[in-house]
């Protein structure tokens, strides 16, 4: 029970830096992204690429950092890496869908979306092959916290749920306390007014892919570390991430996040009262539940 | 010749199966902007319901009533209305994009029940024992399927006259009117989510329809039939076709599953024998390059949708 | 961005070098071609490697001569694991390129309606390599497949025989099972429960895996509940390797039991050896025979690493024994003379032929002459009843630095005692 919950946790918080960036663009755009999960991918890939080089070139860098598998290489990497998803995010925006955006509807940027994330999946596929990659093979065992009622829990998910939450405490400073944070909101309040007020409104949207890239880049990267990184990743995060966004409501960076830990815990308890076989089907009884009671997500607003 | 002949029989009947659902969706979707995203679960409906209704006695799971084949079929429909009706009720009120997740989790959920429940729908081996109907009597398979060609296609003209006149109707014309704008068909006297719930119902059971032929033409369905992947490919289907244009829907359902099969027959036939172990990868890049390029260059479709003029007094629309 | 491009030129590279090796290789033989079909999804992690064998298999009996004189011409098609894109494969490959003969394909779910609306209504032959379904052994009885069905893949029952009589002779009291949500996971586990309960052994809990889960924490959670003694795995290696790793990091048991298809290099390295002391495997096994490792050595020659993976040995029999059969049927055989022949290609009173080139060789000229054979293959001396099943004697194995090394033989006849005594 108490493990569950930790685990849920722990596995929320991957869940939630995913989210958070689908939120933004889903607010923004005004389209369900379904690529967003592949840019997961392209995160955890380029750090791992990245990780080989450093490592190469200062094997010094290979050492862990206290009791975590992360290295200072792979550290490095993982900014690299967020460079880098965070790049091509914007360069899919300008080459895919903001040209759909000026002449389609919405439901053309959801298409557009699976037909980006199919392309992503597979090149991936074709580059580093279909197996599974880890960053580092070795087994980081589990500290038990108490054992009646039994709780292990690894320092490397403490680890990550530290890192995330610092992620979420930097972007919270710079979407309440900067100019950029108050042109988003103006940007997803009224596109129009935004952009007579003076907001570019090109610069806020690169600037939205750009960070959701390098949040979802650090998630890849996080989950690669707790777990695997093989090219259908982004296949397998994206239905709980969108799970994750519904919950907390479209819009709402603080409701994503939310969003993020509910999902993960669900996930986890749910296994406590039903058959595992039925596990792939809990996140989606929990967004029918929960919008059942609200229509809107738990912060997001009824949206024209 | 006569293998191309056969061959050719054989994708006109999968596509035309396909079509059917393809119109069902545009039903929703074209007619009545329902973003429906786990069209899946109504095809899966239609043919476990068929296939439960008219298969063999079966020793491990219920079902292998050995009904009559026509109403099998129809009650392999019935049963995908059935399943619309109750997640119609329980999400036709949500805002669209949160529609469209609601109902991929619903078709999520189907494809794990029909995976766990082994009583009800034999696991993950997935259900058999049907016999095809009228099989024993012809002997020969291209023959059958020839006979099976001429079922499915007369089913696709039956199911393409109906949407047309129902969108020609006053029904139709009410279902625009909502799709443009709720609030003045409400103020029309209409009940938008009361005419909704009936689109979305009738076009899941054309889904079902389809579904239920599906399963009949293979005389197998297994979850890996209802997986995602399917509702992808209708959706993409009615999107290069043209949403909201019924024609557009069928061209749209040959292009793409012509496409779909052209490519891997083309790669497989022509890439080098050591690439051929690449070409499942990069049949998919293809696919998924074809659906974006075709988005950037025509997103209304090959076929966009044309205003109909329901009553030759209206002219003046 | 640069690196990436440099690693993507390289592949094709890569790949253009091996395929004109391949042709220089077969170009050696006559200058007539057979085509044979192959449905497999080379576009999933664990089908791509069953394809690449079921390709070395047919250039194998290239260099051997070829079927009938002439050059076999092997057209992949691949499944998507999508039941529609493989049917149509198929139904191209029969209708367009006029094969008898088709591979495939993997997953049941694939295969059943391949069989069902193209291969029996055209009198194709189908030899499958691992497609588990005990449906089409139903099937098969209900005279509904005509004798056109095989597969290599010995039913589960001899796994979870084996799995079982590994549990008892290590002493275990308590297993919890981990088993792949498909047909394949969903059988043996059933079977091995009942074996397990019948050595009054106690089965913990049993927890499906389903594929595509970004983690299976909770599952493991699940299964460690019990405090089993020992594990029993029927996973593939992608989720074998997630599911492991969190079970041995949560401190379970490294007693572990594990079903053929994690025989893989990619689960031993991903897990690490020094966690798999305690592992042992089990699988269906090669007869005690001088040319029972003959599979292996050319494997590890081709492809540089043992030949663990899931359904490559029973992808490797697939090919040579249909091929053998499409021999001894004669040139422009129908899919039904050749399906007649399967029974000749592996008649245990017939000479014993190994599963290289040169028995390749061997058996075309015994079955020219209207002689039978033994093929003695990579999965065991195979053999087929006469719904196309195949049961075979079976090794238990464990890991080692270069791959794995066998434990113990079990015969057949123990085998089939001891399913006899459990049942």
């Amino acid at each position: 029970m108490i493990q569950s919950l930790a685990d849920g946790i722990l596995v929320g918080a991957i869940l939630s830096l995913g989210a958070i960036g689908l939120t933004m663009v889903m607010h923004i755009l005004r389209f369900a992204n379904f690529s967003h999960a592949e840019l997961l991918s392209i995160g955890a890939y380029s750090a791992l690429v990245f990780d080989a080089l450093f490592s190469g070139i200062l094997p010094i860098l290979a050492n862990k950092i206290g009791p975590f598998s992360m290295t200072w290489a792979l550290t490095l990497s993982m900014f690299c890496a967020m460079g880098v998803t965070g790049l091509s995010a914007m360069l899919i925006d300008r080459f895919v869908f903001k040209r759909i955006r000026e002449k389609g509807d919405e439901l053309s940027m959801v298409f557009a979306s699976f037909g980006v994330a199919m392309i992503i999946r597979n090149v991936l596929g074709l580059i580093f092959g279909l197996k599974s990659q880890l960053y580092s093979n070795d087994i980081v065992f589990a500290v038990m916290i108490s054992s009646d009622p039994m709780l292990l829990i690894k320092p490397d998910q403490v680890f990550v749920l530290l890192a995330a939450l610092l992620i979420m405490l930097v972007l919270h400073f710079v979407l309440s306390r900067t100019t950029f944070g108050y042109a988003l909101r103006a940007v997803a309040e009224n596109p129009s007014l935004a952009e007579v007020s003076g907001i570019r409104l090109s610069r806020v949207i690169a600037l939205v892919w750009i960070i959701g890239g390098c949040l979802a880049a650090a998630a890849g990267v996080f989950y690669g570390l707790n777990n695997h990184i093989n090219p259908v990743i982004g296949r397998d995060l994206v239905l709980p991430i969108f799970a994750a966004t519904i919950v907390g409501g479209i819009g709402s960076v603080y409701g994503a996040v939310l969003g993020g830990f509910i999902v993960g815990i669900a996930a986890n308890m749910a296994l406590l009262v039903l058959p595992s076989g039925y596990s792939p089907a809990v996140p989606f009884m929990i967004i029918l539940a929960l919008l059942l009671v609200r229509p809107h997500g738990l912060f997001g607003e009824p949206q024209t | 010749m006569m293998g191309l002949i056969s061959y050719l029989v054989f994708f006109i009947t999968i596509a035309s199966i396909l079509a059917i659902a393809v119109l069902g969706l545009n039903l929703q979707w074209g007619n009545t902007g329902l973003f429906n995203g786990g069209v899946v679960a109504f095809f899966g409906a239609g043919a476990y319901g068929t296939l439960l209704l008219g298969g063999d006695p079966q020793s491990d799971h219920i079902g292998g009533f050995d009904l009559f084949y026509p109403l099998a079929l129809l009650g392999g429909a019935v049963a995908a209305g059935v399943l619309a009706w109750v997640v119609g009720r329980l999400t036709l009120h949500l805002r669209h994009d949160y529609f469209a997740i609601a109902t991929f989790g619903v078709a999520v959920t189907f494809e794990n029940v029909m995976r766990n429940a082994e009583g009800l729908s034999g696991g993950a081996k997935g259900l058999r024992g049907f016999t095809r109907p009228l099989e024993a009597f012809v002997n020969n398979g291209f023959t059958y399927n020839v006979l099976f060609l001429l079922v499915v296609t007369s089913l696709l003209v039956c199911t393409y006259l109906f949407l047309e006149r129902l969108i020609r109707s006053p029904y139709g014309r009410l279902l625009r009117a909502i799709r443009e704008d709720e609030i003045a068909a409400c103020s029309l006297g209409k009940k938008p989510d009361r005419i909704r719930l009936t689109a979305f119902i009738t076009g899941s059971c054309i889904v079902g329809l389809a579904g239920g032929l599906y399963a009949t033409f293979y005389a197998f369905v297994s979850p890996q039939d209802v997986l995602p992947t399917l509702t992808f490919q209708l959706w993409a289907m009615l999107i290069v076709g043209g949403a909201g244009n019924n024609r557009g829907a069928i061209f749209g359902t040959f292009l793409i599953w012509g496409a779909w099969s052209a490519s891997g027959w083309g790669l497989s036939r022509f890439a080098p024998v050591e690439v051929q172990l690449y070409t499942g990868t990069m049949q998919f890049i293809l696919i998924g390059l074809v659906i974006v390029g075709m988005l950037l260059w025509r997103p209304q479709g090959l076929f966009p949708e044309r205003l109909v003029v329901s009553q030759s007094g209206c002219k003046s629309k | 961005m640069t690196i990436k491009r440099i690693a993507h030129k390289g592949t094709i590279t890569a790949g253009a070098l091996l395929c004109m090796s391949a042709f220089a290789t077969s170009a050696s033989a006559a200058d007539c071609s057979i085509k044979v079909g192959a449905v497999l999804p080379t576009s999933v992690d664990w089908g791509r490697p069953i394809a690449e064998v079921a390709q070395y298999a047919v250039d194998l009996a290239n260099e051997a001569g070829g079927v009938s004189g002439c050059d076999v011409d092997l057209i992949l098609r691949d499944s998507q694991v999508d039941p529609k894109v493989g049917v149509d494969g198929a139904k191209a490959l029969v209708d367009l390129d006029g094969v008898q003969l088709l591979l495939g394909a993997v997953s049941s779910g694939v295969s059943m309606p391949i069989l069902t609306s193209v291969a029996v209504p055209s009198g194709v032959m189908m030899m499958s390599c691992c497609s588990s379904s005990t449906g089409f052994t139903a099937l098969a009885q209900e005279g509904k497949s005509k004798g056109l069905f095989f597969r290599t893949f010995a039913t589960s029952g001899v796994q979870a025989a084996v799995g079982a009589m590994v549990a008892r002779d290590k002493g275990y009291n308590s297993v919890a099972i981990l088993y792949k949500n498909d047909d394949w996971g969903q059988d043996i586990s059933k079977l091995i429960a009942a074996d397990l309960e019948s050595l009054g052994i106690t089965v913990t809990t049993s927890v499906a895996l389903n594929d595509a889960q970004p983690s299976y924490r909770a599952e493991v959670t699940q299964a460690l509940k019990g405090k089993p003694e020992a594990l029993y795995l029927a996973l593939y290696p992608t989720e074998g390797s997630a599911a492991v790793r969190e079970w041995i990091s949560l401190g379970g048991t490294q007693n572990m039991i594990l079903a053929n298809s994690l025989k893989s290099d990619e689960f031993r390295d991903n897990v690490g050896l020094q966690y798999l002391g305690n592992a042992t495997g089990t699988d269906t096994a090669s007869p005690r025979s001088e040319s029972a490792s003959a599979f292996v050595d050319l494997y590890k020659a081709k492809f540089g690493s043992e030949p663990n993976g899931p359904g490559l040995s029973n992808s490797f029999d697939a090919t040579l024994i249909a091929l053998l059969a499409m021999h001894a049927a004669g040139k422009d055989a129908s899919g039904s003379e050749i399906a007649a022949q399967v029974a000749n290609v592996t008649d245990p009173n017939g000479t014993a032929v190994s599963a290289d080139a040169a028995g390749f060789a061997k058996a075309t000229e015994i079955l020219s002459g209207g002689g039978t054979v033994m093929y003695q293959g990579a999965t065991g001396n195979v053999r087929f009843d006469s719904f196309g099943d195949v049961s075979a004697p079976a090794v238990t194995w464990t890991f080692t630095e270069a791959g794995t090394k066998e434990a113990s033989y079990i015969t057949l006849e123990e085998v089939d005692e001891f399913m006899a005594s459990v049942n």
